[in-house]
């Protein structure tokens, strides 16, 4: 076992002076979390200006420009400004003033009352799609109000197909007040969500595990190379005791990285990892699950460059697959299932499981128990092939 | 010498890659104090016969013994009793001549004050001592050689086993390289020297095994094989005064096997020069001849070699 340390300790010692460990492990991924954040806004934040032009001024019109559009504006995430005409709006929007216009023509409220087609325009603004989506979203809403109002008073009427303006808000305010039969309750939900800080820092660090991880058993390439490998197999020490001192490199300096990036984006980019014990387990599982992966990696390779490549592709692949990069909730749903095969899907799952309000260690074991046994069963291969690298033939 | 002077003992081995047979029934001792060369062109199997008895490589048949202790590639307990240094280099560039010590005297045991100790005088053996906390990257290609050798040393083994450490060295490193295995012989470890330049088996090596093609061809010391082979020794006489009377009496010295007139002296034939000279000369004198200078010309290893395997060491 002394072997084994003194192994380990000596390609520590290597890496950290080449700084090749450091710069994989530490530094690119919290310089990546901190772009990423930076750039990419929280959704929390989100805040846009809607303007609404309405040359109807008619009773239904009403409802958007007096009910719909304060409640928007009462949510916080929009300001509403009246605008007089379409050209104006127009441009206004194309300045960039207003994210999206609610435009109501003339004779709105009149068409909707004789049963005609009625039309609201949005005037959206190219350069900020998500005002745009959201004020479409808003209309649709709406307008499906007011469809199936339309239609209740029509079936109450008995079949007239001209509904009086009147009538339609009269009826509406009466059966407002009806205590309605099924109450759906809205309840306070877990959110099952990390913030954006959060989601970058583990997001990247997860990703640069498996780069920095590879340097463990990639080093007995580099052994080869270098023409020391024979030397060592030469000592009074076995095969596994060269293999495993290697292994252990690799877990040691993805623990390292691990480590420091959870501090450093705790403290310097107010990431919030949730409970410290369940995020110890779950960043065990993810440094047991890289070394078993990369060893795995490394070993189908001749040459060094030859295992960095190889380590490149499944590194990124599984990251990419397992939503590092991409959020997978609107991705289909064989994508998320073929997901479930990374460590990576399973560490931003655990974490999510923590950053719930009642998440506890406990919901994190699962995703630790499968990255542990990722880890086990590639590590398992991963060494197995290191030993044969390591025994002449 | 007895058995509890032998420190290397193989027998049997054999090495196949597909149907090509890398070694081919090699075996040879060697005992404490003693250097054994093997000397053969590249690719005679000299470099898989020392990895199969380092246990760097698994063997398809043999027995190894150090000391008396088996070893192969699960058998780890004997290795410690080789120091072995690789034809390559073998050495760390990014860590220091003192860091490279330090870490392969720990994997062979070594500890504290005695691991201390043996780094500081390997170092100092290998004239690296100013140099220690230099990375080897920064040392000259017969520094790093020198310690590459040096690593071999630090555990104090009982055999050493050097597989052409002078490929490619300096005339000046080279020359140190042999003085450093005259001296480790002289003081009683036995060494296993690999090597396909014949010089370098005459000068260090008390015997000698010529393989080629995995197979070892003949065996022992450099007079030994020479007799094998028949060659004779030529010793060449320029003298004056009576060389008629000089040639009969030379003729009559036990062991001359011919004597011939030649222009300013006379040639001689015989089975070992080095015994019959003091004869030789005398006889020469009692006749009245007056020896001005003799040359004597010895059959090579690379005769030898030749004779056996019908092609030059450096084919």
């Amino acid at each position: 076992m002394r072997s084994v340390f003194t192994i380990a300790a000596k390609d520590l010692r290597q890496r950290i002076r080449d700084r090749s460990a450091i710069i994989m492990g530490v530094i690119a991924p919290f310089a990546l979390a901190a772009v990423f954040s930076l750039l990419l806004p929280s959704d929390q934040s989100f805040h846009t200006d809607y303007g609404v032009v309405d040359l109807d001024n008619g009773v239904v019109s009403s409802i958007l420009t007096s009910q719909v559009l304060p409640g928007v504006a009462e949510a916080g995430f929009a300001d509403i400004t009246e605008i007089e005409n379409r050209a104006a709006a127009a441009e206004q929007v194309e300045n960039g003033d207003l994210g999206a216009v609610f435009f109501i023509p003339e004779g709105f409220s009149e068409a909707i009352s004789s049963g005609s087609d009625a039309t609201i325009t949005i005037i959206g603004n190219v350069d900020s799609a998500l005002s745009t989506q959201i004020a479409e979203a808003i209309a649709s809403g709406y307008a499906e109000e007011i469809n199936a109002v339309s239609l209740s008073v029509a079936a109450a009427l008995g079949g007239f197909t001209t509904v009086q303006p009147g009538a339609i808000a009269d009826l509406s305010s009466r059966a407002a007040t009806f205590e309605p039969s099924i109450l759906v309750e809205e309840s306070a939900a877990d959110s099952k969500q990390m913030s954006d800080k959060t989601f970058y820092s583990a997001s990247m660090a997860i990703m640069f595990l498996f780069f920095t991880a590879q340097f463990g058993i990639l080093s007995l390439l580099s052994e080869r190379r270098l023409g020391t490998l024979p030397r060592l197999v030469a000592a009074p020490i076995g095969p596994w005791t060269i293999v495993i001192g290697k292994a252990l490199t690799g877990f040691v300096l993805g623990a390292v990285a691990m480590l420091v990036l959870i501090l450093a984006s705790t403290l310097l980019l107010g990431a919030e990892w949730g409970n410290p014990i369940g995020v110890g387990l779950l960043a065990l599982g993810g440094v047991i699950s890289a070394t078993g992966v990369s060893a795995m990696a490394a070993t189908m390779a001749k040459t060094e460059e030859q295992a960095s490549g190889w380590n490149a592709v499944l590194a990124m692949s599984l990251a990419i697959l397992g939503g590092t990069f991409f959020s997978l909730d609107r991705a289909p749903e064989f994508v998320s299932k073929l997901s479930l095969v990374t460590p990576h899907a399973w560490f931003l799952r655990g974490l999510d499981e923590l950053a719930a309000t009642s998440g506890t260690v406990v919901d994190a074991l699962p995703a630790v128990g499968v990255m542990v046994a990722i880890g086990v069963v590639t590590g398992g291969i991963g060494l197995l092939r290191a030993r044969g690298l390591v025994v002449g033939k | 010498m007895g058995e509890m002077a032998r420190v290397l003992e193989c027998s049997g081995l054999h090495k196949s890659y597909g149907e090509r047979k890398a070694v081919d029934g090699v075996g040879f001792h060697i005992d404490l104090g003693e250097t054994y060369g093997l000397l053969g062109p590249n690719g005679a199997g000299k470099t898989t016969t020392i990895s199969m008895i380092c246990g760097l490589l698994t063997r398809d048949a043999g027995e190894v013994t150090v000391a008396g202790e088996p070893i192969d590639v699960g058998q780890i307990h004997a290795k410690q009793w080789i120091g072995y240094v690789p034809q390559d280099l073998a050495i760390y560039p990014d860590l220091t001549a003192e860091e490279n010590l330090m870490f392969f005297g720990r994997l062979y045991g070594l500890s504290g004050k005695a691991l201390k100790s043996r780094a500081e005088a390997v170092l100092e053996v290998t004239g690296l001592i100013d140099r220690r906390g230099d990375k080897t990257e920064e040392y000259s290609g017969g520094m790093k050689r020198r310690l590459n050798i040096g690593i071999g040393l630090l555990h104090e083994p009982r055999l050493l086993m050097l597989d052409e450490p002078t490929v490619g060295v300096d005339p000046q490193s080279r020359n140190a390289i042999l003085d450093s295995v005259e001296r480790l012989s002289g003081e009683g470890m036995a060494v296993l020297y690999t090597t396909h330049y014949m010089e370098e088996a005459e000068r260090l090596c008390n015997r000698v095994g010529i393989i080629d093609q995995g197979k070892i061809m003949a065996e022992g010391t450099r007079r030994e094989l020479v007799e094998l082979i028949g060659e004779r020794d030529r010793v060449r006489v320029v003298a004056e005064g009576n060389l008629d009377a000089a040639v009969s009496a030379v003729r009559l010295v036990e062991g001359v096997e011919s004597a011939n007139r030649s222009e300013g002296g006379f040639d001689i034939l015989t089975g070992d020069a080095r015994v019959i000279l003091p004869a030789l000369l005398r006889a020469i004198a009692d006749a009245g001849g007056v020896v001005k200078g003799v040359d004597v010309v010895e059959p090579d290893l690379e005769a030898v070699f030749l004779h056996l395997t019908g092609k030059a060491l450096r084919d």
